[in-house]
Order: structure tokens, then sequence, then C-alpha cells
């Protein structure tokens, strides 16, 4: 591979021709309002892992008060003394946590918020929109995105949206408090007594979530474009690696599932807002009163649209793990994918029956029995091309030679995990069984297992991967080993005991952890201490990944190669710290994505982008540099 | 559509105008089907869709050129077709036993 | 450095980038659209009240459609014509394309003005009687003594001023001095943040600041004379004969001296009502009404006797009643032959907005016992106006915001007309590709709202 002069030799060009071929661009638009997809992804990436770390601040609150329901929580008060901000602190701690004791109405506040901001402003934004922006045009070799404008109108409408949905915490009436998902007719009769509707933080909610939604549609619409018309010079369906077929995929299920969640939104904007009654029934009493409405509304409505979205969305989560787990696994095992084209039939079946499971999340509505079943069957179908996927990725570790760097072992730890929130899920397929687990602490461990320790290994994983690319330095290999082993501990002390809570029949929004319904958890109201426990120390164990993160920014092991990983696909054709308009060379695809191990060649991989074994990277750019 | 030439474009210009004024006239067929009443107003509502559907066919084949499209284009459009209808017929069914239970004296004397 | 395929087609897929991107766009709002109307499906099977069939304006939808039409030829035209370089021809078919646009958002907002100021009102015995305010509004006098809290975070006194009818009210403060209000009050808030010292201290301003140095969120009044007040039901969240609570935050507390709802009648509907022959509506509008409807209900009956008697539209017919005559006795000499179908199906608002105010319509005065539920045609009234509203609504807003991507395209791209006219071309042919889709949910939202 090219030795250390000539990836300098690279930017030197680079530099040379950036300066030669445009103008220089200012910091704002170079930094701030740019419309290249790499800062973009970047931005989106900063900012999903600010959320996530909030939405994660926010659990750890309730997890205080689940372990010691009427104890002040320590620093609550403290925040009063904070330095500008203090008095503000102060009133606010009045208001919600008065004396340092966290109150239900703001346990049901964290609750509703952590939810949110975990899927639609942690893992979407960062699983699909950072990765999916930073690598996916890489991967297909192109210079950009199809529409650069809309990419950067996405995020800033994602931007206005995190906005909004954070000043909701600061609104007199406070932030939502009705679960993340927002049933009507409790969303509704919420927070009834402002009289400005405009100032609700349900309404916020609401807004919030359209622009969140316009941000996901204009993400998606420029996705699927950019890997339908921008890809490289014989780079086929059946040579994209995995990575832009999930991505390609993920798109799909945003454009069709997230306009149904829209309507929702806007129907109970009307609800609250203009006094409608879509999803209101005639004689709805609240306080014992009559409420001025017409009636003749059905919240059986809210959940049809909600969970159409709120379905595929699982799959939205889940998805950017798979598909940086098989970029991640044939890489570090140094084998091809197994059953590349099995795996992306399974993909599309996946996305398919995704769109046709959404009401097992309805068994308890009353729902028809004849519903019921065909929901019961599509969802224990949806479960094969979910193993498909899975045994996949097992049997290509089989034989492989395993180098366990962090980014793999977060890698293979996805897949155990996985496999726990995935089987914890069949039973809650069945409606029978269903009746008894519903909103217990039982598909709180399911689903948990599924994004947290499933979907966030993940993304780790990615993060210790594409670094050296975004960067042009390593991750520290030493703290990512210790950032993994307490994560996966901790992880499972937390949603391993929630299984076993909710089968004693723990509820899912209990403030105070069960102490108040005896009869049932007596005897095991210690699971609650020790899964705090799990994620405070999870919290802790998090630092030496926020440390390795900014400190190897300027501190970490130079690379030597545009290739470190020595990866077959195609973004690793670029240079390290890509320069605007990507690569030094049309980059051409030669071959499939995932080249390992060739039977007979002196070195282990074959790039798609190579001509020949022994053809290296070109290093001089030539005449048709910045095609 | 982009490769045509001046003489197609010319005569595609003349159809465009013959299927406004199909679509008008269909628009005043929907109209008057409506003031018509069939045997149950179910049947108005199938006719009148029939006829709408009709005309959304021609906006979509001739002006959005969908007659003669790209297949990718037509694989995009059937899957969002498919999941629509899914919609609608899924939350049409879950109304067997609605919150309100209309039918309650069937549901406890039948089963 | 320039993105490849936007002016020409990719060899392998045939297409440029931005139809891709508009087909995908359009296939997120098929769902979009999708979802609405399948709330449609879904409220009008589970509707529990007569969910209402030809009772909007068909002209103006009628207008509209053919509007659209228009206007998805003209747009297409505009493409070819670009396409064939005959620019004149172009920008005049992307002037009639917008021009379309503008006729049609105008023809809406007449419509939506009509239902606005259009009321009806639900008896308790379940008739429903609807009308026009002839005073604009629902008028509540309220006795001396009545208490005005005034929430310093959200509103101010201008709010609910301008809905009291009594000359020179006169308020007092918890202290018992009088205080300053008039309409200017939100001017007064200003100034007061202005210029903060020592310019009218009987002013609310001075009260407010009073007021926030004590920490206190809102400021009470007390009313030393009566008020009447006349609000649109827009402007408040609803009287509870005692209490009036405006949307600014305001709070109205009194005894009502006088708390009755003066209609205009323009409707009688009986479908939903106890028992037809005692219902509310005869002991309000008197006997010659009730047997003016009768004769028309015989009549209808008559028409449409194939019908079963239980038959949604028979009783459509049969159990309602416009009331359009100026008198009762002019009515009952005009009435027979063609005049009542004519009525049936005539339109039930929007028009009448207009000639509310003349005494065309019999005028009742209705007691707050009596009513049980009342709204203007907005999306409160009930789930059909909800989802008329927001179906429409939701259309209105693609109308408009593809009316200003074609006018930029028009105005704004004269340069791309010149140098690349086919990146242009395409331009057109993407924004029309939206400007069809909106022509086509037109096609099918007509029908299902107006028609069917």
């Amino acid at each position: 591979m090219s030795a250390a002069t000539a990836t300098h030799d690279h930017h030197g060009e680079h530099a040379h021709d950036h300066s030669h071929d445009h103008h220089e661009i200012g910091f704002w638009r170079k930094y701030i309002f740019s419309t290249d997809h790499k800062t973009i992804g970047i931005q989106y990436g900063l900012s999903g892992l600010v959320f996530l770390l909030f939405g994660f601040f926010l659990m750890m609150v309730m997890r205080w008060t689940i372990a010691y329901p009427g104890v002040p929580m320590p620093g609550m008060v403290a925040l009063g003394n904070l330095p500008l901000v203090g008095g503000f602190f102060t009133e606010w701690v009045d208001q919600w946590a008065p004396g340092g004791i966290v109150s239900p109405a703001l346990y049901n506040m964290f609750g509703a918020m952590h939810g949110t901001i975990m899927v639609f402003f942690g893992i979407v934004p960062l699983g699909f929109a950072a990765f999916g922006n930073f690598v996916m045009p890489l991967q297909i070799g192109t210079i950009d995105m199809a529409f650069p404008r809309l990419n950067m109108l996405s995020y800033w409408f994602f931007f206005i949206s995190g906005v909004i949905m954070f000043g909701s915490f600061l609104l007199p009436t406070g932030a939502v408090q009705t679960g993340w998902t927002m049933y009507s007719p409790l969303a509704e009769t919420d927070q009834m007594g402002v009289k400005n509707v405009w100032m609700h933080g349900h309404t916020w909610w609401l807004l919030a979530m359209v622009f969140n939604i316009s941000a996901s549609l204009l993400g998606s619409v420029n996705f699927i474009t950019t890997a339908i018309n921008l890809r490289a010079k014989g780079l086929t369906w059946f040579r994209l690696p995995f990575f832009t077929w999930a991505m390609m995929v993920i798109s799909f299920l945003l454009l069709l599932a997230f306009p149904p969640l829209e309507v929702a939104a806007l129907l109970q904007l009307g609800d609250r807002v203009f006094g409608s009654s879509f999803y209101l029934p005639t004689g709805l009493m609240e306080g014992g009163a009559k409420l001025d409405i017409a009636g003749g509304g059905n919240p059986l409505l809210y959940q049809h649209l909600f969970w159409f979205l709120a379905h595929p969305e699982v799959y939205v989560l889940i998805l950017p793990a798979f598909a940086i787990v098989s970029d991640v696994i044939p890489c570090n095992a140094r084998r091809p994918l197994w059953g590349y084209k099995a795996m992306v039939y399974a993909l599309l079946t996946l996305a398919f029956l995704s769109f046709i499971v959404w009401a097992h999340h309805m068994y308890l509505t009353g729902m028809g029995t004849m519903m019921s079943t065909f929901f019961q069957i599509t969802t224990v179908l949806i479960s094969i091309p979910s193993v498909i996927l899975l045994t996949c990725l097992m049997i290509t570790l089989w034989g492989g030679s395993i180098r366990f760097n962090a980014q793999m072992l977060f890698a293979t730890a996805f897949l155990p995990m996985f496999g726990i929130g995935g089987l914890t899920g069949l039973p809650l397929a069945f409606n029978f069984i269903d009746l008894f687990l519903h909103d217990t602490y039982y598909v709180i461990g399911h689903f948990h297992y599924v994004v947290a320790p499933g979907t966030i290994f993940a993304l780790f994983a990615g993060v210790y991967h594409w670094y050296p690319k975004i960067t042009g330095r390593y991750m520290s290999d030493l703290l990512g080993k210790i950032h993994f082993w307490p994560s996966l501990i901790f992880m499972n002390m937390i949603f391993g005991p929630m299984l076993y809570q909710g089968m004693i029949g723990f509820h899912r929004r209990w403030y105070d952890g069960g102490k108040y319904f005896e009869q049932i958890t007596s005897g095991h109201l210690w699971t609650n201490e020790l899964i705090s426990f799990g994620a405070w120390g999870l919290a802790l164990s998090q630092v030496p990944f926020i440390l390795n993160v900014f400190l190897s920014i300027k501190g970490g092991k130079k690379c030597t190669s545009d290739n470190p990983w020595g990866a077959t696909t195609i973004e690793w054709a670029a240079p390290n710290l890509p320069p605007h308009g990507n690569f030094i060379t049309e980059p051409v695809a030669y071959r499939g994505p995932y080249e390992y191990s060739v039977p007979g060649m002196e070195r282990d991989y074959l790039p798609q982008f190579e001509l020949e074994a022994t053809t290296p990277v070109p290093a001089v750019p030539s005449s048709q540099a910045h095609f | 559509m982009s490769a045509d030439n001046h003489e197609d474009l010319q005569q595609h210009v003349q159809k465009y105008k013959k299927i406004g004024w199909l679509l008008a006239i269909f628009t005043v067929i929907t109209v008057a089907l409506s003031f018509w009443e069939l045997p149950t107003h179910g049947l108005n509502i199938i006719v009148g869709m029939i006829v709408a559907a009709f005309k959304a066919s021609l906006v979509g084949l001739i002006f959005m050129h969908l007659n003669h499209e790209r297949s990718l284009i037509y694989k995009v459009l059937v899957f969002t077709l498919v999941f629509v209808i899914g919609l609608f017929v899924l939350t049409y069914y879950s109304h067997e036993h609605p919150l309100v239970f209309k039918d309650f004296d069937g549901y406890t004397s039948g089963h | 450095m320039d993105i490849p395929y936007t002016t020409t087609n990719r060899p392998d897929t045939g297409l440029y980038n931005a139809k891709i991107g508009i087909w995908l766009f359009l296939a997120s709002e098929v769902m979009l659209f999708g979802g609405l109307f399948s709330s449609y499906i879904f409220l009008r099977i589970g509707a529990d009240f007569h969910w209402p069939v030809h009772e909007l304006q068909v002209l103006p939808g009628f207008i509209n459609t053919l509007v659209l039409i228009l206007s998805s030829v003209t747009v297409v035209m505009a493409w070819a014509n670009l396409k064939m370089r005959k620019i004149a021809q172009y920008k005049l078919c992307m002037w009639i394309t917008i021009l379309c646009a503008g006729v049609f958002m105008c023809l809406k907002a007449y419509e939506y003005y009509g239902k606005f100021n259009h009321i009806g009102v639900k008896l308790t015995d379940g008739t429903i009687l609807t009308g026009h305010f002839p005073e604009g509004g629902y008028r509540v006098k309220l006795e001396e003594g009545t208490k005005v809290t005034i929430n310093l975070k959200t509103g101010d006194p201008s709010y609910f001023l301008k809905w009291v009818t009594t000359e020179n009210p006169k308020f007092k403060n918890a202290a018992g001095e009088d205080v300053l209000l008039d309409q200017q009050g939100s001017v007064m808030s200003l100034l007061d943040v202005f210029l903060p010292g020592d310019w009218d201290k009987s002013s609310f301003g001075q009260l407010k600041r009073t007021m926030a140095e004590a920490k206190k969120t809102s400021v009470e009044l007390t009313a030393v004379t009566p008020l009447t007040i006349v609000a649109k039901e827009s402007k408040t969240f609803g009287h509870t004969g005692k209490t009036i609570t405006f949307r600014d935050g305001t709070i109205v507390e009194g005894r009502a001296v006088e708390d009755k709802m003066t209609l205009q009648v323009d409707k009688v509907d009986v479908r939903a009502a106890l028992d037809e022959e005692k219902s509310l509506a005869w002991h309000y509008l008197g006997d010659e009404w009730k047997k003016a409807f009768e004769e028309h209900g015989t009549e209808e009956a008559e028409k449409h006797k194939s019908f079963d008697k239980n038959d949604e539209r028979f009783l459509r017919h049969v159990k309602q009643m416009e009331i359009h005559a100026p008198t009762v006795a002019e009515h009952n000499a005009k009435h027979g032959g063609a005049k009542h179908s004519a009525e049936t199906h005539a339109p039930a608002e929007g028009a009448h907005g207009a000639e509310g105010h003349g005494s065309h319509y019999p005028e009742v005065v209705l007691e707050r016992k009596d009513i049980g539920f009342w709204s203007s045609f907005t999306p409160k009234w009930n789930n059909y106006y909800a989802i008329y509203f927001t179906l429409t609504g939701l259309h209105g807003l693609h109308v408009v915001a593809g009316a200003l991507v074609l006018a930029y395209f028009l105005l704004f791209d004269g340069k791309r007309l010149k140098e690349d006219p086919e990146h242009l071309a395409n331009r057109i042919e993407v924004g029309g590709l939206f400007w069809h889709f909106v022509d086509l949910v037109w096609i099918f939202l007509f029908p299902l709202l107006y028609l069917l």
C-alpha cells in the first residue's frame, strides 16, 4: 500500500487542486451551512451523539426515582448553584422537583422525552443520517449527494426540530408528558388547563415532529436518488455494498412510513388547536365534566396511523446496525460476506413485511379478531428475514482470521444482543401472550435489547471503523476496549433483569418503581436498584468513548494509508479527510464488494476499485481529476 | 419524453388539449351522477370513485407521461400503491368490532 | 465539479436526478394523502352522526375542478413549448397556470369564509338548527362585580376588550383603585417595556409592573359596570355560563344576567331528534314552521318513496329543511313544484354568509339550557368538517407551494432560460409533475367531499 509520503502527496495535491478549481469557501459555508455530504454527515453525527447522551441523562433521573422513590436526587438542588443559569434552574427545580424529589410529572415528562429523543433525535440521525450521509456517497464513488442543497435543508430542518423539542422543556407547562406514543385521548386532554394552545409542550412536540419528518423526507429522497443515479461506473446493483443497500431500503421505509405519522400529528394538532374531535369519542368526560367537543372520533385511528409509521421505524432503527456490522465483520474477519444476495433479498422482504405488521402493537385495543390473526401471521413471518440476516453474519465469522479490535468487538457483540432482542420479541407476537406482557418491563427489555446493545453497539462499531476516514487518525484501541467490556456488562445488567421484572408484572409507567403495588412486587424491588446501578455504570463506561472521540482528533495515531483496515469498498479509495468532491480520480467498480481472502492471491483482499491485485491506488491525480 | 422531436411535441400539445376537454366532460358527468340516486348510496360512492379513478388515470398516464416511463418509477409507484391499499383495507377491517359496539347482541348471542 | 445527470439522463436508468427525486417525493405524498383518505374512510364508517352529503355548495367546487384541469393542461403545454423553444407560448402557459392557482385559492377562501360565519346549534334533544349570529357573535351580559383575571404572561386587556360592547366599561383593582383600561392595552404594555418609569401611574402598565415586582402572574380586576360581551367562539375557549375564557388566557367570571343565543335560522334538521313531533325547534320557531316542515316532509317523501324509510337519503330529504323565505306566509305561498327539490340540494352555507344579516331568516332566541353544543362550521362542528378542512387545507397548501415554485421558474430563472433551456425544461417538467399530482388529489377530493 502507499506509504506515508504518498498519503501526504495526496493531501498536497488535493489542497492545490482545491484552490485551483474553486474559490475559497468561507467559514460559514464550509462548516455551518455546508452542502458537502461529509460535513452534513458530521453535523448529524455530532448532534445525534449529543441528543443520545441527553436522552440517556433523562433516563438516569428516571432510574433514580424508580430505585429510590421519594428520596431527593443528589445534585438536583445543586443545579441552582451553577453560574449564569443557576437562577433559572432554581425556579425549574422548584416547579418540577421540589426539594430535589423528582415529581411524577417530571418522571412522565422525562419518560416521554427519553423515547422521543432516543428514537427521532438520537438513533435515526446517527445511524441513518450521519453514517448514511458520510459513507454512502463515498461508498458508491460519487462526488456528493444528488441534491446537495436539499441535504443542507434537511439538516437544518432537523436542527430546528431539535430546538423546538428542547425548548419545550422550558415552557411553563414543561415538555409533553404522555409517553412517546402520544396516545389519544390522554395526549389531547393532557395540559388542557393551559389556555394558550400554542404554548403547550404537546403542541411543540407536534410541531417539532413536523419539522423532523420533513427533514427525514428530504433526506430519504436524496439518498435514494443518489444511490440510483450517481453510482460509480461498474457499480451494478449486486456490486453495491450491503451498507448502501440497507441505506436505500431505510430511505424507502422513511419515505413511505413517515407521511402517515405526519397525518397523525396533523390530526392531533387539529384536535388540540382547532377543536376537532378526530380521536375523541362522543361523550368523553374529563375530571367529571363533559368536554366541549362534537365527538364521533375514534382513538383507534390515531393508533393505526401512529403504528403505521412506528413499526417500520423499528426497522429504521435496526437496519443501520445491520448495515454497519455487515461492513465491519467481513473486513475484520477477512472473509467475504456469506450469502450476500440472500441478505439483500432478506432485507427487501423485511422492508416489505415491516409495513404490514403494525397492528401487533394494538392487540389490546379491541381491534377485530380477524385483524389480530392477520397481524400475528405477518409478525411471525417477519422474523424469517431477520434470522437470515443474523445467520449470514454469523456464518461469515466461521473460519475467519478475526481481528478483535474495538469495532469488531462491538460488531460481534451486536449479534447475540440483537439475537436476545429478537427472540424475546417472538412471544409478544401472539396476542394471548401479549395480553399479559403488554406495557410491562418485558416489552421495555425486549425493544431495548434490540436498540441499545443492538443498534447502539453497531453505531459504536461504525464510529471506530470510519473514524480514520473522517479524521485521518485512528481512535485508541485500548480506550475502545475499556469502553466495550463495561458497556457490554452494564447493558445486560440493565435489560436482562427487565425481562424478569416484566414477567412478574412490573408496569412500565410506574413512577415509584412499583413500591405502591406491594402484592405484586414485594421481594423483587431489589431489581430496580440493580438496574439503576447498571444505568449509572453504563454512563461511566461511556467516558472513555467520549474522551477517545475528541482526543483522537489531534492525538490519535496517524493513518499511514487511505485504506487502514484493508477493506474492499470504494470509500477507502478516497484520500483520508476526503476533499470537497471526494476522489482524486473517478473510481470504477471492477467486482463485488466483499473480495476478502481470494484464493491464490498474495494479499488477502481485493478492493472493488482496483483493476488488478497489484495495481495500487493511483497516487497522482490524472487529468480527469474532479470529474 | 425528453428525446421527442418538434413534430411529436406539436402532436402531444393537441393531445393534451383533447384530454383537458375529456376531463372537463367527465367532471360534469361526476356531478350529474351524484344527483342520480342509485339503489344504495354505497353504489353511488363506488361509481363516483370509478369515474374519479378514470380521470386520475388520464392525468397520470398522459399529463404525467406514465404511459411510457422507466421501469424504476413503476416499481416505486407499485410499492407505494400496495402500501396505501394496505393502509385502507386494514384500517377498514379493524372496524369489525369498533369501540362503539354496534353489534353487541350478535357478539354475545351469536358466538 | 458538477453533480452529474442534472440535465441528461443516466444511460442505464434512463432518468435524470430530479425526475427520480420528484417521483419519490410524490410517492411519499401519495402516502400522506393516502393516510388522510384512510382517515376519511375510518371516520365515515365510524361516524355516529348523519354524514353530510351534498351539504357543500357544488358550484365553487365544480369551478375549481375545471380551473385545476385547465392549469394542468397549460403546465404540460408550457413544458412542451419550452422543449420546442417557443418561449412566448411557454411564458403565456405558465402565467395561465399561476393565475389558475390564484383563482382556485380565492374560491377556496370564499368557501372557508362562509363556513367560519355559519353557526350550527345542537339542541339538547338532538335537533340541529343552523344559521347566523345577527350580532356577529354569542352575546352574554354579565352583572357588575364581574371578575376579570388577566394572565400577565400571555395576555393583556386589549384582547378581551375587543369583544366588550358596553360603552366605557369601568374597572377597579384589588386595592379598590380605578384602573384605566382601553383598547390600547397592548401598546401600553409595549411602551412599558421601552419607557420604564413614571409615565402613567394609573395605567395597566403600572399595575402590571407592580404585579411583576410582587412575582404575581395575573392581575385581577373587578368590573364596576355591567359587561356585555359578544365574542366569536374562535376567540374563546367556550362559555360555561359563568366563566368565559379567552384565547389569550383572560378569564371573565360573573353572574350572567343575559345568556341567550340569538340566531337567524336557515335550516332545521330533526334527523337526530328524540321526538321530531316535540322537537325543541318548534318550541322556538312556532307551529307555522312546523306545519311548513311537515308539508315539506310529505312532499319529499312522495318524491323519494322508492327509498326505505330508514335510508339515510330518505331521511336527508325528508327530515331536514332549509328556511329561505322572507316570511312564513311567503314561504307557504311559494312551496310546491320544483322549489323544494332545489332547496334541498341548495347550498347550505357559503352563499348565505353574505346575506346572513338580512331579514330572510326567522330569528330565535335560544335559552342556554336548551343548547347542547354549538360551533361555527369549523373543524369543531363535526368530523366531516374537520376532515374537510384538513384535506382541503393541506391541498390548498400544496397549490400555493406548487404555484410559488412555478412562479420562481418563470420569473427568476431567466438566466437558465437563455443559457440552458433544456435544464429549465427539466425543472418545468418536475414542477409540472407536482402540479399534476395536486390536480389528481383534487379529482378525488371533489366527489368525496362535495358530492358523495
